[in-house]
Formats: structure tokens, C-alpha cells, sequence
């Protein structure tokens, strides 16, 4: 369905992205592209969903270049980030245009704008005016744009920001709803919780580059190679003698209301940590991990890729 | 909140969609038909029109009837009723026009900008030349499609009331129409390209009116300084007034022919260009 060679984008002098190759195959399924700002996400975003050729490479969606290809638009919908919409602008007067340049004919665009409104759940609060709408609200009508045309790729650039816990749940569920149907589904965001929460497959992109590509669990072990800090709270000699007894401790600093500790491995020794309080041999009143940050991970990967 | 649909919807024909172009310019007219400002406008070209229709008909009535005998020599001189007659059946309304040009073209290009639609029109099987032609034709149909009944109704009205005598000459569409076209995009390009340079509706207004006016005083100034009249062309409001008197033939037309082209050519190039560069999909960036 998605596939890049070596494709790269310049803005000028400053490169958005640099030479990257991935697949993605057909059919429905999740794919979280992950990164903090300026990573290139919405520059990859910007070349598949064809709004800018590639400065170099190739990109091919559908097995075509998506630039200015109709054929591809057609096939593609784009939540682009942001929520801004003209105010006073009712919600569906301005679906039935983009309707309309999606390429809808008239007499079927009432009901591909009323399945798509059902879809998102927004069926009977269309004919709100923007300014009266929530952010979460907004974000659906911006799906249901999306949705209109009835795409095979649906392309959402950081979906989750700005809503609030309820909100990214339903949107969540509405993703998976739409990916178990069918949809490919390509998610942009920077915060690691909401992809892992999310998908099945992440591409990880850091200062233009792809540093990672594949599962959850596979990113993981990647990265539990590198020493994680993590904050004990509690008696602090008592926890400092369990520490230096762990094969895992790379660093130990004692601290007045407990210790810092930096593992590898964080996987293998969170469950001994666990059993040692639950038996009541350390006195750990909070745990609290200090680099389990998405930065900290770019930093990590970086420095593996450096 | 629940979700409400287990199915995706089925994917629609697109093949039969309608152009591109059209459905941007009718969502324009659209909006500005259902916000205040079009209804003030409608209402004031409106009088307008009827205060040229009633001044014809003063006209005939003063040709016509013996009672108002006594006042026609006098009405004959502020009734002119040669070229300069014809050329004034738009220029009134031009002022008034450039204003709501200004103020509804300078949100054009601005406020998809601000909203960041560009990005997502783009997304969809629509070109950035798609986009531009929307936003120029509807810029300029506007005022053009305003100034038709200025010259229409009048025309229409003297050809009934007069035949081929009325104040209206019975050729004055076919020199008054192609003024009103090269006007109109005039105006139109004017306003999309100096709309496209802003970042909010507010401010493509100011740079619309900037533009307008900061030209003309350009022009002015330097007209002052060198005492050449060709360079009023730089001043796009006597270029639109001065396209009429040219088609009609006026003697001393605001500006002369060839710094009419010149200058009209030069404003529509200068602004058309601004727009296609600002409306590039590497500007409309997510």
C-alpha cells in the first residue's frame, strides 16, 4: 500500500527528511508514526498524502507517486494537525464541499455526508457552527471529512492533541472500529503512550530519520538495552543495599528520601522489585521512572544510531 | 459518548463529481451571500442602480414631456449625455465596489491560510491552479457580475423609452462589458494576490486597502515630483475607471491607452504571481 525508497524532502537548505525506505502493506491495521516535534512526521505525511514530491527517492502509495495523482487523492483521506475552523462556518455546509472536491456527485453526497457524521457520532450535531463545538467535536468533523469519500488510507497528523482523556478514548476506539473494517490507518504523534495504546506497528522517526521500525514490543526491547533511571522512594539504606544486590544496577545514587537507580534491562528487574515490596523486604513508599520519556528513548536510539 | 457505526461506509463513485473550481467559488458566494456585509453591499449597489435608472428616466421625461420644457436646457447640462455619460453608468459604483472588494476578497486566500483548509483542499483531487482559478473567479466574477446591471438595465431601459435616441447609445454594451471584464480582474487579481500575503481575513483587508491606496499615493506623488501622467497607470482605481472611458472614447480619459495596458498588465502580473507563489502546496505546509 505504502512504500518509500531512499525518499527524502528538502525544504530549501533544511532537510525535512532524510533518505528513508519502508513498506507497508495492504489491507486494515494501525501504524503509529512516532517522534517528537520536528522528527520529519509531518514531512513524511506531507509526501504520502501527496502534497509535496519527494526531493529525492521515491514514495508510492497504491503502487503510484501520490503527488497531484488524483488517482491516489481519491483512494486517501488527511486529518491534518490543529483544530482551527472558521467560526461562524457551519459544520456541515462545510463537509458538503469538501465532499464535493473529493469528488462526490450530488446525489449521493447526502448520504456519504450522514454515514460519515454516524460514524464519527456526530449525526445530529453537524449543524453547529464551529465556534460552539468542542475540540473533541471539531476533531471528529475533521474525521468525517476524511471519511466522506470512503478512503483506503486515512492519515491522521497528531489526532490526540489538545483532547481530553475521554475524548482520545473515543477517538481510539473509533480508529480501531475503522481499521478493523479495512482502513489503513497511519497515526502521527509524539507522545509514546498514545501509539503504544493504539497500534500494532510503529515507525519512529527522530531529526528527519527513521531510527526504528516495527511492533511495540520489538521497539521495547530495543531499547532495554540502555539503562533506565528510576526514582525509589523510601528508607534509603535499606533500598541502596537491594539495589547494589541486583546484576542489572549500573548506577547508584542515594538520595535523602530514597534512591536513584539506573538498570538495564528494566524489564527484568520491575517484577523482582515488585515481589520484594509485595514481601515486604524494601520499604518503597513511590516509584517513579525518570527517563521512560519518548525523549529519553530518541536520545537512546540515537546514540545506538550515532 | 458511544460510537455509533459497526460498518465503515461504502466508498461513493467519484467519478462524477463536479469541478473543482465551481464548488469553491459557489462555497464563497455562498458565505458571503449569508453574512452581513453581503446584504450590506446588495443593498447598496441597489440604490445605486435605481438612482442611475431614475436619472434616465428624469432624462426622457425631460425630452418628452412639454411641462418640464422650461428645465431642460439646464438639465441638459448636468445630464451630459455623451461618451462621458456612458463611461459614468459604472464609475459611481466603482468606489463602492473597490471597498467590497477589499474587504471580501482580502479574506479569501487569508483565511484559508489561517485555518490551514489549504493542506487539506490539496489533499484532495484538486490542483493549486484549481484553487487559484477559484479564488480569481470568484474575486472578479463578483464584481463583475455586480456591474452588469449597471450597464444592462440602463441600456435596456433607454432602448424602451427612446429606441435608438436615448442617452444610452444602443453600442454602449459592446464597449462597456469587455471595460467591466478587465476591471473586474483587475480588481480580483489585486485582492487574492495581496490576500494571499496575510496570515488572518484582517489582515488581507489591510493589505487589500494598503495596496489600493498606498498605490495611488505612489502614484500621485511621483506624478507630483516628474509631472508625468503616465504614472498614474501605478494607481489601480484610476486604471478601473479609465478602461471604460477608453472603450467609450472620452477626450480626456484619467489615463492614456498605452500606460492604461501597460499599467493594468503590470498590476495583473504582479499579483497574479504573488498568488500562485503563496499558494504553492510547499506553503500551505501541515
Amino acid at each position: 500500500m505504502i512504500s518509500l525508497d531512499r525518499a527524502s524532502l528538502r525544504y530549501g537548505p533544511i532537510l525535512g527528511l532524510s533518505p528513508t525506505s519502508f513498506e507497508l502493506p495492504e489491507a486494515g491495521g494501525i501504524t503509529g508514526l512516532l517522534g517528537p516535534n520536528g522528527a520529519g512526521k509531518s514531512s513524511l505525511i506531507q509526501l504520502l498524502s501527496g502534497l509535496l514530491p519527494p526531493s529525492g527517492g521515491e514514495v508510492r502509495v497504491f503502487g503510484q507517486a501520490p503527488f497531484r495523482n488524483p488517482a491516489v487523492l481519491a483512494r486517501l483521506g488527511l486529518v491534518p494537525e490543529g483544530d482551527r475552523m472558521p467560526s461562524g462556518l457551519r459544520a456541515d455546509r462545510w463537509l458538503r464541499m469538501m465532499g464535493q472536491l473529493a469528488g462526490i456527485p450530488a446525489a449521493e453526497l447526502p448520504a456519504a455526508q450522514a454515514r460519515a457524521l454516524t460514524t464519527v457520532g456526530m449525526a445530529d450535531r453537524a449543524h453547529l457552527p464551529f465556534a460552539s463545538m468542542s475540540k473533541g467535536m471539531r476533531q471528529r468533523i475533521r474525521l468525517a471529512q476524511a471519511l466522506l469519500h470512503g478512503p483506503d488510507l486515512l492519515i491522521l497528523d497528531e489526532p490526540f492533541n489538545g483532547l481530553d482523556p475521554e475524548a482520545r478514548l473515543v477517538l481510539m476506539a473509533l480508529l480501531r472500529t475503522l481499521a478493523d473494517g479495512g482502513v489503513r490507518v497511519l497515526v502521527s504523534s509524539h507522545i509514546l503512550g498514545e501509539i503504544a495504546q493504539l497500534t500494532d506497528r510503529i515507525l519512529l522517526l527522530f531529526r528527519g530519520r527513521l531510527l526504528a521500525e516495527g511492533s511495540v514490543p520489538e521497539i521495547r526491547q530495543l531499547l532495554d538495552r540502555h539503562p533506565v533511571e528510576l526514582r525509589l522512594v523510601g528508607e534509603p539504606l535499606a533500598l541502596a543495599r537491594w539495589a547494589v544486590e541486583q546484576p542489572e544496577l549500573a548506577v547508584l545514587r542515594v538520595e535523602e528520601e530514597g534512591v536513584v537507580i539506573s538498570v538495564r534491562s528494566p524489564r527484568e528487574i520491575l517484577p523482582r522489585l515488585q515481589a520484594a515490596v509485595a514481601a515486604g523486604t524494601i520499604p518503597v513508599r513511590s516509584l517513579d521512572p525518570l527517563d521512560l520519556n519518548l525523549d529519553a528513548v530518541f536520545q537512546y536510539l540515537t546514540k545506538d544510531h550515532a | 459518548m458511544p460510537i455509533y457505526a459497526p460498518t465503515l461506509p461504502p466508498a461513493p463513485d467519484l467519478s462524477l463529481g463536479q469541478p473543482p473550481v465551481l464548488v469553491l467559488m459557489r462555497f464563497d458566494l455562498a458565505r458571503l451571500w449569508r453574512q452581513k456585509i453581503g446584504r450590506f453591499f446588495g443593498f447598496g449597489f441597489l440604490a445605486l442602480l435605481l438612482f442611475k435608472v431614475a436619472r434616465i428616466y428624469v432624462g426622457h421625461l425631460l425630452q418628452t414631456n412639454a411641462a418640464l420644457r422650461p428645465v431642460k436646457d439646464f438639465a441638459q447640462s448636468i445630464l451630459t449625455q455623451g461618451a462621458s455619460f456612458q463611461a459614468d453608468l459604472l464609475s459611481p459604483a466603482s468606489y463602492l465596489l473597490w471597498f467590497l472588494v477589499a474587504l471580501v476578497g482580502g479574506g479569501l486566500v487569508a483565511r484559508d491560510t489561517l485555518y490551514r483548509v489549504r493542506p487539506l483542499i490539496y489533499a484532495h483531487p484538486v490542483s493549486p491552479r484549481d484553487y487559484l482559478l477559484a479564488k480569481l473567479g470568484f474575486a472578479s466574477g463578483l464584481p463583475f457580475l455586480i456591474l452588469l446591471p449597471f450597464v444592462l438595465l440602463p441600456w435596456l431601459m433607454s432602448l424602451l423609452l427612446a429606441g435608438l435616441d436615448g442617452p444610452v447609445w444602443v453600442t454602449a454594451p459592446l464597449r462597456l462589458l469587455p471595460a467591466m471584464a478587465i476591471s473586474s480582474i483587475l480588481m480580483g487579481s489585486l485582492a487574492v494576490g495581496a490576500s494571499s500575503l496575510a496570515a488572518t481575513p484582517r489582515a488581507g483587508v489591510s493589505w487589500v486597502l494598503g495596496s489600493v491606496l498606498g498605490a495611488g499615493a505612489l502614484a500621485g506623488l511621483l506624478r507630483g515630483m516628474t509631472g508625468i501622467a503616465a504614472v498614474d497607470a501605478l494607481n489601480p482605481v484610476l486604471l478601473a475607471e479609465a478602461w471604460p472611458q477608453l472603450l467609450v472614447g472620452v477626450e480626456r480619459p484619467f489615463v492614456a491607452w498605452v500606460p492604461t495596458v501597460v499599467g493594468t498588465a503590470l498590476h495583473m502580473a504582479l499579483w497574479v504571481t504573488l498568488a500562485v507563489r503563496r499558494t504553492r502546496p510547499s506553503e500551505a505546509i501541515l
